[in-house]
């Protein structure tokens, strides 16, 4: 079950970084990436984060990384919906590059969309998940969201 | 405020009266389109058809959503890898205990092509496909975006997908096309304007009078590159040809719906389409876009007609005005593989088929073909026909792929080096 509100220490990235990049967890940028990250660290980049192709082992990697939350100045909407639907919150947030410095300490509140800076003390802001989102990732991910959802036994019209 | 033509699409799936950019809506969707390669265990040691198989379990039921919008494609015949054997096996074992439409064999070719050709594409509907290339059935005025494994499995069981409304930019056509220039030559120009990852989460739509000039075949083309642009969709509003075509091929009513005159768009750009000329795309970009006379004289090995691209009708003509009565170039190969099998009776029909064996070229059967399979070797040369030129798409690293029309790939293939169509017709 993913946290909606994540706290951690932040590693920052660039614009542009796509499928290819992210696959082997950031191997593509940074090759060191993966002997460095720890559970619970939270991922910053830049405009387009997650551009090109749209298989899922990319993103499954950084999740078995530890990764416990991305926040991007944009995402690409398709990577989005599969970084939520593997159940790894991630939110746009238009200005994050500037809000903070490799190493700080932040949150990312994905029921209201802030982001404080812990070390700074600035609040950036984003653009929050729909409600069905947020549901999707409480339970882990869509999979998971799936089985629960029907075992309560609600009908398929209601998703 | 009044909507884009995608914007009322999402609407009506979404049961709203209207959204607007930047909406988070839950959609209902009208088709789901599935390649085979999806029902491999590349991402998931189940498949896909196992994991979907225990969430219908845990709902109580061993049925899909519903069984008549699920339309799935073998696009490599026959399969020449383990993977790809096994997702077939998959897919057809999926079709068969579902009873969801498969197509196979001389009633197949590449699935996007075989999904408009079979009627499985009408204005207005809401369609998702497991393959990224599905933004191609934009082109008869739907909306139409790719998805990933997982959430392949969640339209599979409910029927829905979660997505956010995209802004839109506007391709104003006017004008009509000159000679050897089609789609292709239209959509490499936008992406040469726009630039590599200029549509990122947007739409695309095409649209003014010059659109009545292009025919369907070419949209399908507009739409099908969308996604080298990174966009979500593209779409070229219904008209009148729109109508005719999607009445021969399929059953029953649609929606016709239009942009409203005052609907919003983030970017708009004008094109007049007399001036455009043939466009060459240099690796390792689509965008990376030229015309055709600013490549003269650069060597090549192979010529590919083939692909969801440009292996259409509409392009194997072009290809044979530029053939008949003359040979491939000695040392060069020229191979064309038909987008669908449709589209190779009727170019037999035609005596396309021998004005291309005169010529020396190699017809092959219809599937994805050398788009996914290496043909290159290193420091070689290919102009293809299709999508993607990216660094190593038809073979190792170090060899290269040039982007034109049909015409242009023949034209080439004649002389041996990068040629304009139009010096030979
Ligand atoms: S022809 Fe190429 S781009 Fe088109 S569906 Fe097949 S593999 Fe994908």
């Amino acid at each position: 079950m993913a946290p909606l509100v994540v706290r951690g220490r932040i590693w920052k990235f660039g614009d542009s970084i796509d499928n290819g990049n992210i696959d082997g967890v950031m191997e593509g940028v940074d090759p060191e990436f993966k002997n460095k990250v720890a559970p619970g660290d939270i991922l910053v980049a830049g405009k387009f984060f997650g551009m090109g192709a749209s298989d899922e082992h990319a993103p499954r990697f950084l999740k078995q990384a530890g990764i416990a939350a991305i926040g991007a100045e944009s995402i690409s909407n398709i990577y989005q919906r599969t970084l939520v639907n593997i159940g790894l919150p991630a939110m746009e947030c238009p200005g994050i590059s500037r809000l903070v410095e490799e190493g700080d300490e932040i949150e990312i509140d994905f029921t209201s969309g802030k982001v404080p800076n812990l070390r700074s003390g600035q609040i950036g802001s984003g653009d929050k998940l729909p409600e069905i989102a947020l549901r999707i990732l409480q339970q882990g991910g869509l999979i998971p969201y799936l089985k629960g959802q029907f075992a309560s036994k609600e009908t398929r019209s209601q998703v | 405020m009044g909507m884009t033509i995608t914007e009322k699409i999402i609407a009506r799936a979404a049961g709203k009266e209207r959204v607007k950019v930047g909406d988070f809506v839950n959609a209902g969707v009208d088709k789901l389109y599935i390649k085979d390669l999806r029902f491999s265990k590349k991402e998931d040691a189940k498949g896909l058809y196992g994991v979907l198989l225990e969430v219908l379990q845990s709902m109580g039921t061993d049925r899909v959503w519903d069984a008549k919008r699920i339309i799935t494609n073998l696009d490599e015949q026959p399969a020449r890898t383990d993977r790809r054997a096994e997702g077939q096996d998959m897919a057809r074992k999926f079709a068969r205990e579902q009873q969801s439409i498969l197509y196979e064999g001389a009633e197949g070719g590449i699935g996007h092509n075989v999904m408009v050709e079979h009627g499985h594409v009408k204005p207005g509907e809401f369609i998702v496909g497991a393959d990224s290339h599905t933004c191609t059935y934009g082109a008869l005025g739907s909306f139409a975006t790719g998805i990933g494994f997982t959430e392949t499995i969640g339209v599979l069981a409910t029927g829905k997908i979660w997505l956010k409304v995209p802004p839109a930019i506007r391709f104003e056509l006017t004008g009509k096309p000159g000679p050897c220039v089609v789609g292709k030559d239209i959509v490499l120009w936008a992406a040469g304007k726009i630039g590599y990852e200029g549509a990122i989460n947007r739409t695309l739509e095409y649209t003014g009078p010059g659109i009545n000039e292009v025919s369907i075949e070419s949209r399908l083309t507009l739409c099908n590159m969308a996604v080298e642009m990174i966009a979500v969709n593209a779409i070229v509003p219904p008209d009148d040809r729109t109508v005719a075509y999607v009445r021969e091929v399929s059953e029953g009513g649609f929606d016709i719906l239009q942009s409203d005159p005052d609907a919003q768009y983030e970017q708009a750009y004008t094109v007049d389409l007399s001036k455009i000329e043939p466009q060459v795309a240099a690796p390792e970009y689509p965008a990376n876009a030229h015309p055709v006379g600013d490549f003269r004289g650069m060597k090549i090995h192979q010529g590919f007609i083939g692909t969801c691209t440009n292996a259409r009708i509409e392009d194997l003509r072009m290809a044979a005005d530029i053939l008949r009565g003359r040979k491939v170039q000695p040392g060069i190969r020229l191979i064309i593989t038909p987008a669908s099998f449709e589209a190779h009776r009727l170019a037999e029909k035609e005596g396309l088929l021998e004005i291309f064996r005169q010529a020396d070229a190699t017809v092959t059967s219809s599937e994805c073909g050398l788009c996914v399979r290496p043909s290159l070797a290193a420091g070689e040369v290919c102009i293809s026909s299709g999508n993607r030129n990216y660094r190593g798409r038809m073979g190792p690293k170090e060899s290269s792929v040039f982007l034109s029309n049909a015409a242009t790939v023949a034209a080439s293939a004649v002389t041996g080096e990068i040629t304009d169509p139009r010096e030979l017709l």
